[in-house]
């Protein structure tokens, strides 16, 4: 529930799980401080729900490199229809004022980059570029059932035996733009079969910056509207209710406010000089749920009693094998 | 809402389970308030979890298909994906239960409802088979363990 099963498309009878989006990941290269790894994943519970990625729709990976919470570059993920199990995977890199904006431009980095249905793990390089999609073991680990219980934990991970699909992209850090410090977020974006050249083309279903903020501060449809909203209005339109939340938990008005100004916008911020994990981007072992929730009921819960999985991997494409 | 608190409705189970191994007739006046006149009786309740004031995540559905002329029928409870104001139609792996009631009881106008899950492969290690259900129809209220914690839902 990072992020799992809150998009506008789970929502019967659109169910549209292809472009959910579960997590996404950022980190230094392990043993290579050049180069970053990228992680988006979408497709909860994969293959119950859908069982290849959505030609059409672009997963995107967003990055702003001045803090103002727009995007200067961008990846953009693309893939074929699924061919009696064969889809391939075009990924293009975008940036100045296109990379704000919504599209499917940019200079192609990988092309025809085959999706892995199964446990078998095909990499596509180009130049400093290297590229995995297909069907993976969800990272995520958390105590599902003791958060429905109102944050009583018992240490029982819900995502232990689940899977994902997974998109894992190796880039260079001047790749990320000059400044090392930079803010990550991911959306997913639909075609609203217009395909007419404009804007009009897509609509946005699915974001995520900081894992499970939308699932822990937004009531009902406010959750949808959250994952429409461009992260620099994120502030404008969510601050109060983030401070409300907080104050439940017991806190002050400034220490609300100061602490509603960290959570939003909604962008993981990560220095690709440094190889520390969250706050600083987020490693697939990082207990982002413990330090989340330490931080959010200050203090009176500091642990979910659930930790990392051990079916890492320890070379690219990092994401472990499927369960099946 | 009128509220039934963990200790009487761990007694009131208690004493169903008690006389459950036996059977149970329920009354002429439980019939009249809750079934119709083939004894056939269907209820529905929801709880968004985790509660309020948190954001409901998820929801707690608890489906009863009830024969009161013979103390029989059907309970299933789900956990979908969604609160209940945009609640979907997935269903949360792990947490499905089927099972099949064993008694029927009038408790002060509330119906109690105690039954048995026969498939034990939907268990977690350490989860009873039995479970009990109380439908408080006046007040619009049942009441249930979920995962061993009594939770309030809302007939709906």
């Amino acid at each position: 529930m990072a992020d799992h099963l809150d998009a506008p498309g789970l929502m019967s009878p659109n169910m549209d799980a292809e472009i959910d989006i579960t997590d996404h990941y950022a980190f230094q290269k392990p043993g290579n401080p050049d180069k970053s790894i990228l992680i988006l994943n979408v497709n909860p519970l994969a293959p119950t729900l859908a069982n290849s990625f959505e030609s059409g729709a672009i997963y995107e990976i967003k990055v702003d490199t001045d803090a103002d919470a727009v995007a200067e570059v961008a990846f953009r993920i693309t893939f074929s229809p699924n061919d009696n199990g064969n889809q391939t995977a075009t990924v293009r890199r975008v940036t100045g004022n296109a990379a704000a904006g919504v599209g499917t431009e940019g200079h192609i980095i990988i092309e025809n980059a085959p999706v892995n249905f199964d446990s078998s793990v095909t990499i596509t390089e180009h130049g400093p570029y290297k590229f995995y999609a297909g069907f993976r073991s969800d990272p995520f680990f958390f105590d599902l059932v003791g958060f429905l219980h109102g944050f009583h934990f018992t240490g029982s991970d819900f995502f232990i035996d689940k899977n994902v699909f997974s998109m894992v992209l190796e880039v260079p850090n001047w790749a990320l733009g000059d400044n090392p410090n930079v803010g990550i977020w991911v959306r997913t974006l639909k075609a609203t079969g217009d395909a007419n050249g404009d804007a009009d083309d897509f609509f946005q279903n699915d974001q995520m910056g900081r894992p499970a903020i939308n699932t822990v501060f937004n009531h009902g449809n406010d959750k949808l509207t959250f994952n429409t909203t461009q992260p620099a209005q994120m502030r404008a339109l969510f601050g109060q209710s983030f401070e409300n939340t907080l104050k439940s938990f017991g806190y002050d008005d400034a220490h609300a406010d100061a602490i509603t100004n960290i959570l939003l916008p909604d962008i993981l911020t990560y220095d690709y000089s440094s190889s520390a994990g969250f706050l600083n981007g987020r490693k697939l072992t990082d207990d982002v749920i413990d330090i989340e929730l330490a931080l959010v009921t200050n203090g009176k819960v500091t642990t979910d009693m659930v930790g990392p999985h051990t079916d890492y991997l320890d070379e690219f494409p990092y994401v472990g094998q499927p369960h099946v | 809402m009128k509220k039934l608190n963990r200790r009487k409705f761990l007694q009131v189970a208690g004493a169903s389970s008690a006389v459950a191994a036996g059977v149970m007739v329920p009354s002429t006046g439980l019939l009249e308030r809750y079934a119709a006149k083939d004894g056939a009786m269907t209820f529905r309740a929801v709880a968004g979890m985790p509660a309020k004031p948190l954001p409901n995540y998820a929801s707690y559905v608890i489906e009863g298909h009830v024969n009161l002329a013979t103390s029989s029928g059907v309970i299933t409870k789900t956990v979908f994906a969604g609160s209940p104001e945009t609640m979907s139609t997935i269903a949360l792996p792990g947490m499905s239960r089927i099972g099949r009631i064993s008694s029927v009881q009038d408790q002060g106008g509330s119906l109690l409802i105690t039954g048995v899950v026969d498939d034990r492969s939907q268990l977690k290690r350490g989860e009873s088979s039995t479970f009990t259900v109380l439908v408080d129809r006046l007040n619009g209220v049942a009441q249930a363990e979920f995962f061993g914690k009594l939770v309030s839902l809302n007939l709906v």
